[in-house]
């Protein structure tokens, strides 16, 4: 009787990540999801612009989760592979007019395909190094945006980019107006999501765990760790491409400035602050951060200051991100049933 | 089955510097056999060991598993096999992920092979990781673990840790399993749990034993032929009752 009871009542445990394995919950996540469905009938149009920004960002860190929350490698890589795939999309645009999906979709490749001559010399050092190695790629990524000008324009950058369209056959939409850019990062942000849920929940994404566990005994149970690793330091390099894209395409702009440590550290905050190796908590560090950083703009001066003493503390109260937050408060509502 | 030992160590040497850790050792087990391996301290055992499941690299020899030249095959390249398996002297589990999960990463590499065909998409995929839950809870149930199943690996005691780096070891239904001192650090109780384990897997299961132990009553009851290791070298060789008589033994064991 005991196991049976036993049974219903862990049966979160099933998921990949036991302690923290509360990522979704269906009729939770389904009101957010009719809330963000229905946000542009009551929100005006600077807080949707802040949401745009959150959820741009939410790909990096989606990317940045896989890495660093699931198979547990620091990067500060992904401010590079975002500025090269703002710049990916924003070169197709500009010189060849060619549609959004395009774009998006070789700023994606792109940036992926790039990833793996960096990885595979990067992968091979220690973790210290290989953090130290993949900042040294933002700073090149940002040296030959500003120098290379017969491709880049320097730090003049490149504007005018189209917004998006889409062009099937002989009809053709573009996406103009906040409102419409609202949905289209939300369906790409909601796609993106699901990507990340059915890696992390598939056999691949339970040995990236292990991975992030115990490397050693990961091979000893036959994970052929190192291309785990650069495999997945591919695909967080793609979805750092696929927000550059969206970014570029949304602000119509790109400088060298897309390639800044800013961004990095950002992305870095988000997941460790939301909660590393969670999916939910990425979307609440994402949503938490970018709206944080928008809301202290009314006093400019104090604004990173206070950023930074709400990132002390919370390093302080909360040093494994609002995640376990989160699932305290699943437990107590299944407590209370 | 055929007479060839299941795996048969040639030579071995491992050199650090001027230090030759491991001096040409010959080793074999044969099928079916628990064999024991003892050694005072710095003796050589887990080098050995290290050398022979690919965590080192020897410096000359060879080890045939299975009649395979492996000689020189990283952990991982032995390990992706499933043929033969090793444990750590410092226990490891990953500790944030419950019993089950545990298991079912250590078999999965056997049952998805490759890195694109691990994404677990359609019916078949999920057929798969069922039948690898199903045999974990199994070996969850012999190991004795049922109660503690859900909890994470990383706050169980150490002799339960033991239990389940053994219980994984099971998953990919190996021929060979290298333990090194898998009675280390656990009280009496559980003493007794792993040594019925071990027993069980090699009757029932059929798998193959080289076990690096220091406790003299354990290698005594498992073991029908024990190997000392001094200084690298292979010092003795025989049933354990010839083991314990040994003069040469006794002296390595006291320093003489």
């Amino acid at each position: 009787m005991t196991e049976i009871v036993r049974d219903q009542t862990m049966a979160p445990a099933e998921l990949p990540v036991a302690e923290t394995g509360r990522d979704f919950r269906v009729p939770f996540g389904l009101v957010l999801v009719a809330l963000a469905c229905v946000a542009p009938l009551f929100l005006g149009n600077y807080p949707l612009h802040a949401i745009i920004i959150a959820l741009i960002f939410l790909l990096p860190a989606h990317g940045l989760n896989l890495l660093l929350g699931y198979t547990g490698l620091l990067s500060l890589a992904q401010a590079a592979f975002f500025g090269i795939g703002a710049y990916t999309s924003a070169l197709l645009a500009v010189h060849f007019g060619t549609p959004f999906y395009l774009n998006f979709l070789a700023a994606g490749v792109v940036t992926g395909a790039v990833a793996l001559p960096l990885g595979i010399p990067a992968l091979r050092l220690r973790a210290t190094s290989f953090v130290m190695c993949t900042l040294g790629f933002v700073i090149i990524g940002q040296a030959i945006a500003k120098n290379w000008i017969s491709l880049t324009r320097g730090d003049m950058g490149l504007a005018a980019i189209p917004k998006p369209y889409f062009a099937l056959g002989p009809a053709s939409f573009t996406v103009s107006g906040t409102v419409g850019f609202y949905y289209l990062v939300l369906a790409i942000a909601a796609l993106a999501t699901l990507a990340v849920y059915l890696i992390v929940r598939s056999p691949a994404g339970r040995n990236m765990i292990a991975i992030r566990e115990n490397e050693t005994l990961a091979e000893s149970v036959g994970i052929p760790t190192w291309y785990y690793k650069l495999v997945v330091f591919m695909i967080s390099a793609a979805f750092a491409g696929f927000g550059g894209s969206l970014y570029a395409h949304y602000l119509t702009v790109v400088s060298p400035l897309t390639f800044q440590m800013y961004y990095s550290t950002t992305m870095l905050i988000i997941v460790l602050g939301g909660g590393a190796g969670t999916i939910s908590g990425v979307i609440f560090g994402s949503l938490l951060f970018v709206g944080l950083t928008e809301a202290l703009r009314v006093a400019p001066e104090l604004r990173m200051i206070a950023y930074g003493f709400f990132l002390l503390g919370l390093v302080f109260w909360f040093p494994s991100g609002f995640a376990p937050l989160i699932g305290r408060f699943w437990s107590f509502l299944e407590k209370r049933k | 089955m055929n007479g060839l030992p299941i795996l048969d160590i040639s030579g071995l040497c491992k050199s650090y510097g001027a230090v030759r850790a491991v001096d040409g050792v010959d080793l074999h087990v044969d099928r079916g056999e628990i064999c024991g391996l003892i050694g005072p301290n710095g003796s050589g055992k887990s080098t050995f060991f290290d050398c022979v499941t690919g965590l080192a690299r020897p410096s000359a020899g060879a080890v045939k598993l299975d009649g395979q030249d492996i000689t020189g095959w990283s952990l991982n390249d032995i390990a992706r096999e499933g043929r033969m398996l090793r444990s750590f002297q410092k226990t490891v589990v990953f500790s944030a992920l419950d019993i089950e999960e545990n298991l079912v990463i250590a078999g999965q590499m056997f049952t998805f092979p490759g890195i694109l065909s691990t994404f677990g998409i359609g019916a078949a995929a999920r057929n798969r990781v069922a039948a690898l839950r199903e045999r974990a809870r199994e070996l969850i149930k012999i190991a004795g673990l049922w109660d503690v199943r859900f909890q994470p690996a990383g706050k169980l005691s150490g002799g339960q840790q033991k239990l389940i780096q053994f219980a994984s070891m099971l998953m990919p239904e190996p021929k060979l399993i290298l333990l090194d001192e898998p009675m280390a650090g656990i009280n009496p109780k559980l003493i007794e749990r792993v040594v019925d384990s071990i027993r069980l897997a090699n009757t029932s299961f059929g798998v193959s034993f080289l076990i690096i132990e220091h406790n003299i009553d354990v290698v005594t009851s498992l073991c029908k032929r024990v190997v000392v290791l001094d200084q690298g070298r292979k010092l003795a060789e025989g049933t354990p009752d010839e083991i314990v008589q040994n003069q040469a033994v006794r002296e390595a064991y006291l320093g003489g």
